[in-house]
C-alpha cells in the first residue's frame, strides 16, 4: 500500500536539529566566529561559545543583553573588532594550563616522534627543533620541553632539542620566565612531572627546574614582522595555539605561510583544539591521529597514501 | 586477496558447521530498502517492525534517541514510522535486528565496542554521504553498518584466536585487519564477505564488505566502497574505533579512496574536513545512548523469546 501525500513527510521527516534546545542566534554568531577566526565550536561544545558570549552580556557596561542584541554588535561596523576581541579572550579564558592537550601530546609520542625518529635514523640527524609561537605565560614550552625530557630517557635517546619560545607580549615573556605555577595551571600536570621537573616555590605554588628552563629559548616576537620571521627556520614541530584567532585573514595566511616555510620537509604544525587552517592555506597537509588533527608540511616524496 | 588465502579461509570456513543465520526479517526489509521510496509499503514496515517483540520495543526506544533527532515523543510504531520517516525506520530495524545475530553468544571482541562501531560507521556514513551529495545515502547508512561483519564472523567463529589477535592489534596499536592478516591468514573482510553471500546481500554491500580496507579489489569502482572506508577511518580516528587507538598518521585527502569518491561528489573537493572532524565529535554521545539501549533490553529479549 503505497502512501501517497505522505512520502514528502516521511522522507524530511528526520530532523536534522539535534537537540532542539540550539538557538539559531548562537548557530549564527558561531559561523561568525569559525569565519572570521577559524576557531569552531562543534555541537557538542556550542555550550562554551554561549556561556562566553553571556558573560560579554554582564554586567553594567554590557553593550547587548540578548543573544539578538549580542549578534547585531558582533556584526556592527563601529563595534565588531573590540567585541571580537572581548569574545575571543572570554572563549580562551582559563583555557592555558601545562599538560593543556594530552591527545596532541599522544599522537607525538605514539605517532609523530617515533615517524620522525625513523626517517632522521636514515641520515643520522638527532636533533630536534621546537618552536611554541604565542607562547603566553610559559605553558606550552614547559610542557614541551619536559616532554622532550622524558623522551630523551627513551625513543629519543641521544638526540638534542631546543625549544624557542616566542610571544608579542613582554609581560607575559617575563612570566614565562620565572616558571612559577599554580594549583590551577598545574590540574593536568602529572604527579611524576611535578615531582621530577619542579621544586617548591612560594605560597604552595611550583617553580620549573633549571634544567627544564635551559632547553628553552623564550623572546619577544611579532609574528607579524616578517622580517624577524624569516629567521625562524629549520623547525621540525611548531606550535600556535589559539593564537591565529586574533589575526584577519590577510595576516593570518601570511603568517601560516611564514609557519609553512619555517618548517622542514615533513615537519608538524599544531594549532588549537577546534581552529582549522580551511581557506587560510591550501599547501599543509590535514592529518588525522587518535583525537586529534594536525598540519603536516608534505616532502618532497611524499607517498599518495595507501591502504590502511 | 591471494589464491592461496583464499583456499585456507575457504577450507576453514568449510569445517565450520553453520555460519551465523541471517535475521528473519532482513530480507524482507532490505527487499524494502531496494524500491523507490513511493512504492514503499508503510502498513508492511509496521508489519516487520512489530514482528518481533524485542525488536518493536528497542524500534521506539531508539526513535526517540538523539540520534535520530528526537522530533517528538513517539509512542506506537505507527507514528515512529510516519515521525522519523520509513528510511530512519528501517536503519533502526536493521540496527536492532543485526544486534539479535550475536546476542547471548560468547564473543572474541567486546559485543558492545563492536556494535559501537557498526552503529557509528552507519551514521557517519550517512551524515557524509548528505553533506557530499551522494547519490545513494540510504544505502550508505546498510553499507557502514555491515562492514565489519566480518569481525562478528571470526568474533563467533574463531573464538580462542581471533580473542588473542585483537589483543595483540590493541597492543601494538595496529589496524585490526593488518594483525588478522599476518596471524589468521585472512582478514575480516575476506570472512565478511563469505557470510555475506551466504546471506545473500545486495553485491553493493558485499563489495564494501570485501574491499572496504584495501580497495584494489573493487574492480566495479564502486563510491559505497569508497564512501565507507573513509567513513571507517573517520570513526577509528574519533573514539568509534575498535576500542583501541591506531597510532598511524592518516592523510584522508591523499588517501586512494578520497580521491575515487572525488570523481563522483565534487563536493568533496571544497569540503571542510577539519570542522566535519569536529562535528563527528557530537556523535560519540548519541551512538553511545543508542548502543546503551541496545544493550539494556536483554530482559525484554528473554521475555519475547519465551512467549513465542
Amino acid at each position: 500500500m503505497p502512501v501517497e501525500g505522505q512520502t514528502a513527510t516521511l522522507t524530511a521527516g528526520f530532523s536534522r536539529e539535534r537537540d532542539g534546545a540550539q538557538d539559531p542566534v548562537y548557530l549564527r554568531i558561531r559561523d561568525l566566529v569559525y569565519q572570521t577566526c577559524g576557531i569552531y565550536h562543534s555541537d557538542e561544545k556550542l555550550y562554551l561559545l554561549v556561556a562566553a558570549c553571556k558573560r560579554r552580556m554582564e554586567g553594567e557596561s554590557a553593550k547587548a543583553h540578548t543573544g539578538k542584541e549580542y549578534l547585531d554588535l558582533l556584526s556592527s561596523a563601529a563595534y565588531k573588532e573590540s567585541e571580537l576581541r572581548g569574545l575571543l579572550n572570554e572563549i580562551t579564558i582559563g583555557e592555558t594550563c601545562l599538560f593543556r592537550s594530552m591527545p596532541q601530546l599522544n599522537a607525538l609520542k605514539n605517532a609523530i616522534l617515533p615517524e620522525m625518529a625513523k626517517e632522521r635514523a636514515k641520515i643520522g640527524l638527532k636533533k630536534l627543533k621546537v618552536w611554541s609561537a604565542g607562547c603566553s605565560t610559559g605553558e606550552e614550552p614547559y610542557t614541551l620541553a619536559m616532554f622532550l625530557l622524558e623522551e630523551k630517557e627513551g625513543m629519543l635517546k641521544g638526540w638534542t632539542f631546543e625549544v624557542h619560545a616566542t610571544d608579542l607580549n613582554d609581560r607575559s615573556i617575563e612570566t614565562a620566565k620565572a616558571g612559577i605555577y599554580g594549583d590551577y595551571a598545574l590540574r593536568n600536570t602529572p604527579e611524576n612531572y611535578k615531582r621530577k621537573y619542579f621544586t617548591p616555590a612560594e605560597s604552595g605554588k611550583l617553580k620549573v627546574k633549571d634544567e627544564v628552563k635551559a632547553r628553552i629559548n623564550f623572546s619577544r616576537l611579532n609574528l607579524n614582522d616578517d622580517t624577524r620571521m624569516l629567521f625562524m627556520k629549520g623547525m621540525d614541530l611548531i606550535f600556535c595555539c589559539n593564537v591565529l584567532i586574533y589575526f584577519d585573514m590577510t595576516s593570518k595566511k601570511r603568517v601560516v605561510q611564514h609557519f609553512f616555510s619555517n618548517l622542514l620537509a615533513n615537519g608538524y604544525f599544531f594549532l588549537g583544539h577546534a581552529e582549522s587552517l580551511y581557506q587560510v592555506n591550501d599547501q599543509f597537509r590535514l592529518v588525522h591521529l587518535p583525537g586529534t588533527t594536525v598540519y603536516r608540511k608534505p616532502g618532497a616524496d611524499t607517498p599518495a597514501g595507501g591502504k590502511s | 586477496m591471494r589464491e592461496d588465502l583464499r583456499a585456507s579461509l575457504g577450507k576453514r570456513v568449510g569445517k565450520l558447521r553453520a555460519l551465523p543465520s541471517s535475521p528473519a526479517v532482513l530480507n524482507p526489509l532490505l527487499e524494502l530498502l531496494h524500491r523507490p521510496v513511493e512504492q514503499i509499503d508503510l502498513k508492511k514496515v509496521v508489519e516487520l517492525v512489530s514482528y518481533d517483540k524485542t525488536i518493536a520495543a528497542q524500534c521506539l526506544r531508539i526513535a526517540n534517541s538523539p540520534l535520530y533527532g528526537r522530533a517528538r515523543e513517539t509512542e506506537s510504531i505507527q507514528s515512529a514510522v510516519v515521525s522519523l520517516g520509513i528510511q530512519r525506520v528501517e536503519d533502526i530495524l536493521l540496527t536492532c535486528c543485526l544486534h539479535q545475530l550475536g546476542a547471548g553468544k560468547e564473543w572474541a571482541t567486546d559485543p558492545e565496542v563492536y556494535w559501537r562501531h557498526s552503529l557509528g560507521c552507519a551514521t557517519v556514513c550517512r551524515e557524509f554521504a548528505e553533506r557530499i551529495d551522494f547519490r545513494d545515502p540510504e544505502k550508505a547508512y546498510l553499507a557502514g553498518l555491515l562492514h565489519d561483519l566480518g569481525i562478528l564472523v571470526n568474533s563467533l567463529m574463531f573464538t580462542q584466536e581471533y580473542r588473542e589477535v585483537v589483543r595483540k592489534a590493541k597492543e601494538r596499536g595496529v589496524p585490526l585487519a593488518e594483525q588478522e592478516a599476518g596471524d589468521l591468514g585472512f582478514t575480516h573482510a575476506e570472512s565478511g564477505r563469505i557470510l555475506g553471500e551466504a546471506w545473500k546481500l545486495p553485491p553493493a554491500v558485499i563489495e564494501v564488505i570485501a574491499f572496504h580496507h584495501d580497495l584494489t579489489g573493487n574492480d566495479n569502482r564502486n563510491p559505497l566502497v569508497a564512501l565507507v572506508h573513509i567513513a571507517d577511518l573517520m570513526c577509528r580516528y574519533r573514539g568509534l574505533g575498535y576500542g583501541y587507538e591506531e597510532w598511524r598518521t592518516v592523510e584522508l585527502t591523499a588517501d586512494p579512496a578520497w580521491q575515487e569518491l572525488c570523481k563522483h561528489c565534487p563536493r568533496l573537493l571544497t569540503m571542510d574536513v577539519a570542522r566535519f572532524t569536529l562535528d563527528l565529535d557530537a556523535y560519540l554521545p548519541k551512538v553511545q545512548e543508542v548502543v546503551d539501549m541496545v544493550f539494556s533490553s536483554k530482559l525484554e529479549h528473554a521475555e519475547s523469546r519465551s512467549s513465542r
